[in-house]
């Protein structure tokens, strides 16, 4: 059993807004160790984009590498809260355990990102998915200065989304294996990070606790 | 502007990004002093090209003459928020610095200083929207904290049932802020009272015929919006109120976008009730006001509880202080309230009806020019004779989400405006949109501004369509 609190895998800093620094020198972001390198190779491509005009067109570049999606996908249940463009997230887990997404907006810029996002994350694992911050993607943000924490923060709000529902999929797909045993305990310290708060240690009376209604500690979607 | 306050010599390079920002703020201290006292209208230039009102109040606003992503400001979204003046800043800094002190409750002297200049503030709103008590001016956080007030205190002994057992009518539009809907909703669910909305015309501004039809006897409320902070329309509230009051309803007006931008006259409307808030009206945030007639005033109940707003506490039961103080529950928020007098000192010197004079030219500028941009809807009344526009536009560019081209115009031309819903969902809806993008102007814009917003405007959308 693992006894160190499995809440310190996400017990990162609260998001606090930070101002944009006009220095050009970056510092060195410090990525999660667990963190895509597609998410690395982008964050760099992006990073060397200095004019935020060209971010914008490389977003609308990636935008049209978005495959589209379906008008049956494009229902309320997959809907991203939270953004003031409307950007539909299709989620699904395939027979090995890794995500499939698919997403689509009416803004092209929206569609930039979740095309970065899917490029990134499409097939990567549960805990992969679950690993990446909103803060590693800060450095691609477009429009929305520093990191700033703010409704029009589509990355954020994609992000939470496929995390949310990576998680709900990975609890469906756990309890449907549990008929055969329990499972275990470091996908359970992946969920309890995340879940109301509760460590895995106060609830292995044999229970298992999936309350996810709460979502990861620091985000805030209201309008 | 050669010719214009003659004593200063610099006067000629105050092109504002060719200047200094030391001399920027003494020489507008001066500016501002030589010009309360003498008339704006008679600033003339050695060319008889007479300056504009948003260039004149323009130096005033030391926010504005700054470069955002390597370009020119252009601040196109005071319905959002307005920007303060520096006689409003300097207000706020002297309460700190020189009499900050709890109000109503010390003796000693800096606590009367503070007393005094918060209740004289009072006093210069109920002056500036012609009130004729400044006890009918009940300082808030903002106007949606009013429209609570006025939901939870009023609304909730009010809106009841009666012996008819019918269920009590609360009149809305389908164009109003969440704020003017929310609330009603809350009491709705708690007391039963039904919401009604009016819709739009084909002229897209609140059909006042159906408005008109939906009043009756069981009608308890009329909470309207006096101008429309996406259509840019505005409802006749003098015979909104004959006619609710007709049926013996009250009638609560928002006038958040009203009160910055034209004479505003509770007497002559004769509106029960009307709320406001500072911030968009030069003032600083966090604090609004709500006008309530006295005698409805003196019925309600208290809305939020504590200090200020008792008379005697016991253990167990409390008495309640006259109003404003039955509504004013904490300390409150001092410094804003004192800023906000100052505020509405600023606009007075200027003159509400030159301002809105102003606004009047600027708007119909503005609809022209955004009209002549392919591909665009703009919602709300087109301007004519008899319909006078609000100066800001909510509209929409085919194939263009107003988020990405509020964005581009941001980045890549320094252009603020806004996209999303506004805060009027319903609207949107009703109107078969998503978002919009919104320009808004003020008294300090100027119609280079609009046309630099133009340009911007163009360039996005040619932008985008290369990608398409």
């Amino acid at each position: 059993m693992n006894t160190s609190s499995p809440l310190k895998v996400f017990a990162s800093p609260p998001l606090i807004s930070t101002p944009r620094t006009t220095s050009k020198a970056f510092s060195t972001p410090k990525f999660s160790p667990k963190l895509p390198k597609r998410l690395r190779l982008l964050v760099s491509e992006f990073r060397s984009l200095t004019e935020p005009i060209d971010r914008v067109k490389r977003l609308l570049n990636y935008a049209m590498d978005l495959a589209p999606l379906d008008d049956s996908a494009r229902v309320p249940e997959n809907r991203v809260p939270g953004c003031t463009t409307q950007v539909w997230l299709d989620i699904k887990m395939d027979e090995l355990g890794r995500m499939r997404f698919r997403a689509d907006s009416d803004s092209e810029i929206s569609k930039g990102f979740c095309s970065c996002l899917i490029w990134i994350l499409d097939g990567a694992k549960p805990e992969e998915v679950m690993n990446v911050r909103g803060e590693d993607l800060a450095e691609m943000n477009v429009g929305v200065h520093g990191k700033a924490q703010s409704r029009v923060n589509t990355w954020h709000n994609v992000l939470m989304s496929m995390q949310k529902r990576t998680m709900v999929l990975f609890v469906d797909a756990d309890m449907a294996h549990s008929g055969r045993g329990r499972a275990p305990p470091h996908q359970h310290d992946l969920l309890f990070g995340y879940a109301n708060g509760r460590s895995y240690m106060e609830s292995s009376e044999g229970q298992h606790d999936y309350s996810i209604s709460l979502l990861p500690l620091y985000y805030d979607f209201t309008i | 502007m050669e010719g214009v306050a003659m004593k200063l010599p610099s006067f000629k390079s105050l092109a504002p990004t060719a200047i200094s920002v030391a001399s920027t703020f003494s020489i507008r201290r001066s500016f501002s002093v030589a010009r309360r006292s003498s008339s704006l209208s008679a600033t003339i230039t050695a060319d008889s090209e007479p300056v504009s009102l948003g260039h004149r109040a323009r130096k005033d606003f030391r926010i504005l003459h700054q470069e955002v992503n390597g370009s020119k400001l252009v601040y196109l979204d005071s319905a959002a928020t307005s920007q303060k003046p520096a006689s409003v800043l300097e207000a706020l800094q002297n309460y700190y610095e020189f009499y900050n002190s709890n109000v109503h409750r010390g003796i000693h002297y800096l606590s009367a200083k503070a007393t005094d200049e918060f209740e004289l503030a009072r006093k210069k709103v109920a002056r500036f929207i012609n009130a004729s008590d400044s006890r009918e001016i009940v300082f808030t956080r903002n106007a949606t904290e009013a429209i609570n007030l006025v939901a939870y205190s009023w609304g909730l002994s009010n809106l009841k049932p009666g012996d008819e057992v019918c269920a009590p009518l609360v009149i809305l539009t389908v164009a109003e802020h969440h704020s003017c809907i929310v609330p009603w909703q809350i009491v709705s669910q708690k007391t039963g009272a039904v919401l009604k909305f009016v819709t739009l015309n084909e002229d897209e501004v609140p059909d006042i015929d159906m408005l008109r039809e939906m009043i009756s006897e069981k009608t308890k409320l009329v909470a309207v919006h006096h101008v429309s902070n996406v259509l840019a329309s505005s409802l006749p509230i003098e015979e909104i109120v004959v006619w609710a009051h007709d049926v013996g309803a009250k009638v609560l007006v928002d006038a958040c976008q009203s009160v910055p931008h034209m004479v505003v006259d509770v007497q002559k409307l004769n509106a029960d009730f009307l709320v406001a808030s500072s911030h968009k009206m030069c003032g600083p945030t966090g604090i609004g006001f709500l006008y309530g007639k006295s005698d409805l005033l003196l019925a309600m109940p208290p809305f939020l509880g504590g200090g200020e707003m008792i008379s005697d506490v016991f253990l167990d039961h409390s008495t309640y202080a006259e109003p404003p103080s039955r509504f004013e529950a904490g300390t409150p928020a001092i410094g804003e309230a004192i800023a906000l007098g100052a505020a509405c000192d600023y606009l007075s010197d200027i003159g509400m009806p030159k301002i809105h004079e102003y606004e009047v030219e600027l708007a119909k500028y503005l609809y022209e020019k955004l009209a002549s941009v392919p591909d665009v809807r703009i919602y709300g009344p087109r301007p004519s004779e008899s319909v006078q526009r609000a100066a800001l536009c909510s509209f929409n560019v085919e194939g263009l989400h107003p988020t990405d081209l509020a964005t581009f115009l941001d980045q890549q031309h320094g252009v603020a405006i806004r996209s999303g819903h506004h805060c009027a969902q319903p609207l949107h809806r009703y109107l078969g949109v998503n978002a919009s993008a919104r320009a808004s102007l003020y008294f300090y814009n100027t119609k280079e501004d609009v046309d630099s917003f133009i340009v911007a405007l163009a360039d996005t959308a040619s932008f985008f369509n290369s990608f398409k």
